[in-house]
C-alpha cells in the first residue's frame, strides 16, 4: 500500500502547477467588538446560571478524572467541566482534551455544565489565544446538541448533550 | 437517468410540496441574511476568505506537502488517492485490517462522490450514516438532496413512516422531537459498538497538520472519539494555510449555511487519542484538472455551505435529486461537468444565470459566470441537449437572413401555435400572447 499511495501522491503533486502568486491577506483586521457573551449563549440554546442556581438544578452533578474510558462515560448524567475561554460573538467555548475526562465526555453525557472564567470578543481573538502549543484535541462548543433535519424543526439533543449550562466567573 | 428538466417536471407535479420546499429554503436564506448583516465587516470577510483561498490554490502543492509532514509528525497516517476507486480501496483496507463488519460515518459529501457506501457494501461492510438527515435518506435508499440539509425534500409524515418501518416507531407519529429521540437511541447503540468511524473534513490546516470537522448534532465526535480507528476523508482543496485562518472561515461557514452564529461543535483533530489510530485520505478525483483550468479553478474555493442552493430559484423549485449528483445546486452544476461532461451536460443549463449564487457565496466564487462558461464549452463539445442545439441553429440562420426572418415572422404571426412545440419548452407552462397582425416594418411602411 505504501507504494500505491506514493504513486498517487506523486501523480497528484505532479499535476499541480504553480499558479500566479497571490499573497496571503494576513490576519483579518476590522472585526466588530460589540458582542455580549450572555446574549450569544441564549441564541445558541445554552442557559446561564449562578453557582447557587446550579446547586439547585443539578445537585447530582460531578467531575470525572481521566480513569473512565469513553464507553463508561455513556452512563454519565451530568458532567461538570472547565472551559478555557468563551467567545462573545457566538457563545462558543473552547475546550481541550487536557481539561476533559475523555474526548467524548462533552458529547456522550446527558447534560453538560461548563465554567468559564475568561471571555474574548470574537473568533479572531480566540485564535490569538490558541497560538500557544496546540492541544491534541480541542473544540469550540456552542450550546447543546441540535438538529433541524426533520422539516427544519429545531430539536435539542440530537446525539450530544441535551442541555448546556454555563457558569460565568468573569 | 432523467435530465434535470425531466426530473424537475416530476418534482413540481406536487405543487403544494414544491411551494413548501421553495419557502423553507428561502427561509434559510433569510436567516443567512440576518446572521450576515449584523456584522458590518461581512463583505470584508468574504473578500478576505476569497484571498486566502486564492493564495492557497496558487500554492496548493506546497501546502499539501506541509500538511502531510505536520500530520505525520502528529501521528496521523496520511494517504493519497488519485480517484474514487483508489480512495475506496484505501478506506476498505483500513477497515478490513480491523475486521469490522459495521462502521459509523458522519456527513461527508466526498464519500458520496466516491459512492463509498455501495463499495463497502459490496465488500460485506455496512456503513451506518449518523447524521440524522443522512440516516433518514439512507433508510429510504435515497441520496441526500442538499449538502447541509440532506432530507429537506421530505415532510415529517415521510420521516414518521420511514422510522415506523425501520425503527419500529408507532405508525402515524410524525413529531420531530419524538422521531429525533428515536434516532438518538438507535444511533447511540451504533456509536458505542463501532470500532471504525469515518468523518468528512471541513478544513485541513497546513501549519499544524490538524483538521477541523463541524457538526450541530455531535455525531462526528461521538463516532470518532469512541472508535479505535478514525478515518477522515477530504478533497485536496480543503487545505488552508494557517490556524488563524479558521477564524474567518468558521465565522462565514455557519452564518452562510443556516444563519447560526457558529456550528454547535467545531472540533480540531490534531493528534490521535492515546491508543487510537487516525487516518486522513487526500483525494484528487479531478480536482487537479479543475485547478489547471483558469475558467473553473475558483470552484475549488467552495467551503460547502450551500448558501447558493438556498438562494437559487431553480434549486428551490426543482429539488436536489433533479441534479442527479451528490452536490446539487449551482455549485454542483459547475463541479459535476468536470468529473463527467457528458453525464452532467444538462446541469449548467439548470439556472437562470440571475447571479444570486455568486452574491451570497462566502468565498466569492463567480458561480453564475462559470455556469455560462460551461454552457459554451458544452455547446462546442456538441454535448448540449439536442432540442437546444437545433433551436439555436434555426435561430441563428433566421436572424442572419432578412428574407427568412421576414417570412418566418409572418408565418409565426399567423400560425403562432407553430412555436408551441416540444422544441420550445419555454411554452410548457406559458400561454402564447396574441400576435399583432403586422410586423413593425409593415406598420412603419403603412403608417
Amino acid at each position: 500500500m505504501v507504494q500505491e499511495s506514493m504513486s498517487a501522491r506523486d501523480q497528484i503533486l505532479g499535476k499541480i502547477e504553480a499558479l500566479e502568486p497571490v499573497n496571503h491577506p494576513g490576519d483579518f483586521k476590522g472585526a466588530s467588538k460589540d458582542f455580549d457573551f450572555r446574549a450569544s449563549l441564549e441564541v445558541v440554546g445554552a442557559r446561564v446560571m449562578t453557582t447557587e442556581e446550579l446547586a439547585i438544578e443539578f445537585p447530582g452533578r460531578r467531575r470525572y478524572d481521566k480513569t473512565l474510558d469513553g464507553l463508561s462515560l455513556a452512563e454519565v448524567e451530568v458532567l461538570e467541566i472547565d472551559g478555557e475561554f468563551g467567545v462573545a460573538e457566538n457563545g462558543a467555548i473552547w475546550l481541550t482534551e487536557e481539561a476533559l475526562p475523555h474526548r467524548v465526555a462533552p458529547f456522550i453525557c446527558q447534560h453538560l455544565v461548563i465554567h468559564v472564567k475568561k471571555i474574548v470578543p470574537h473568533m479572531h481573538a480566540a485564535y490569538e489565544e490558541l497560538k500557544k502549543p496546540n492541544a491534541s484535541f480541542g473544540l469550540f462548543l456552542a450550546g447543546p446538541s441540535k438538529t433541524a433535519d426533520i422539516e427544519q424543526s429545531l430539536v435539542i439533543g440530537a446525539h450530544g448533550a441535551r442541555s448546556l449550562t454555563v457558569i460565568i466567573h468573569a | 437517468m432523467l435530465s434535470h428538466s425531466e426530473a424537475s417536471e416530476n418534482f413540481i407535479a406536487d405543487a403544494e410540496r414544491t411551494d413548501w420546499h421553495d419557502e423553507t429554503l428561502w427561509f434559510v436564506r433569510a436567516k443567512r441574511d440576518n446572521a450576515s448583516k449584523v456584522l458590518p465587516e461581512w463583505e470584508a470577510m468574504r473578500e478576505h476568505a476569497s484571498q486566502i483561498k486564492d493564495h492557497t490554490l496558487a500554492n496548493l502543492g506546497e501546502y499539501l506537502q506541509a500538511f502531510e509532514a505536520k500530520a505525520i509528525a502528529n501521528g496521523i497516517h496520511v494517504h493519497w488517492a488519485a480517484d474514487a476507486e483508489e480512495h475506496n480501496a484505501i478506506v476498505h483496507k483500513i477497515i478490513a485490517a480491523q475486521g469490522s463488519k459495521t462502521i459509523v460515518k458522519s456527513k461527508s459529501m466526498l464519500t458520496e462522490e466516491c459512492h463509498l457506501n455501495d463499495y463497502l457494501a459490496s465488500k460485506g461492510i455496512e456503513v451506518v450514516d449518523t447524521d440524522l438527515g443522512e440516516r433518514i435518506v439512507q433508510f429510504r435508499n435515497e441520496a441526500p438532496s442538499h449538502i447541509v440539509l440532506p432530507a429537506i425534500h421530505l415532510k415529517k409524515e415521510d420521516v414518521g413512516e420511514t422510522f415506523h418501518q425501520h425503527l419500529g416507531t408507532p405508525k402515524g407519529n410524525k413529531d420531530p422531537q419524538f422521531l429525533t429521540e428515536a434516532a438518538r437511541q438507535h444511533l447511540r447503540g451504533h456509536f458505542l459498538a463501532s470500532e471504525v468511524a469515518i468523518t468528512g473534513v471541513n478544513f485541513a490546516v497546513a501549519e499544524t497538520g490538524e483538521f477541523v470537522v463541524c457538526t450541530n448534532e455531535g455525531n462526528a465526535d461521538m463516532g470518532a472519539h469512541l472508535a479505535k480507528v478514525h478515518i477522515a476523508c477530504t478533497g485536496i482543496e480543503k487545505i488552508i494555510p494557517k490556524r488563524a485562518d479558521l477564524a474567518v472561515f468558521l465565522r462565514l461557514l455557519a452564518r452562510s449555511a443556516t444563519g447560526q452564529l457558529i456550528t454547535t461543535y467545531s472540533s480540531h483533530f490534531h493528534k490521535p487519542r492515546e491508543g487510537q489510530e487516525m487516518h486522513i485520505v487526500l483525494l484528487d478525483n479531478g480536482r487537479t484538472r479543475q485547478l489547471a483550468d483558469p475558467k473553473y479553478k475558483n470552484s475549488l474555493k467552495c467551503i460547502r455551505c450551500a448558501a447558493c442552493f438556498n438562494t437559487c430559484p431553480v434549486y428551490r423549485r426543482s429539488g436536489g435529486h433533479s441534479y442527479h449528483q451528490p452536490v446539487a445546486g449551482p455549485i454542483g452544476s459547475i463541479l459535476a461537468p468536470n468529473i463527467d461532461k457528458k453525464a452532467n451536460a444538462d446541469l449548467p443549463f439548470a439556472s437562470t444565470l440571475c447571479g444570486s449564487c455568486s452574491n451570497v457565496c462566502p468565498v466569492k466564487i463567480n458561480i453564475h459566470e462559470q455556469l455560462w462558461f460551461w454552457r459554451q464549452d458544452l455547446m462546442e463539445a456538441g454535448l448540449a441537449p439536442a432540442g437546444k442545439t437545433i433551436g439555436m441553429k434555426l435561430m441563428a440562420i433566421t436572424l442572419a437572413n432578412p428574407v427568412i426572418y421576414r417570412i418566418g415572422g409572418s408565418l409565426m404571426r399567423r400560425f403562432s401555435s407553430l412555436l408551441n412545440t416540444n422544441l420550445n419548452p419555454w411554452y410548457k407552462q406559458r400561454e402564447m400572447p396574441v400576435a399583432p397582425k403586422e410586423s413593425f416594418q409593415e406598420w412603419y411602411k403603412n403608417r
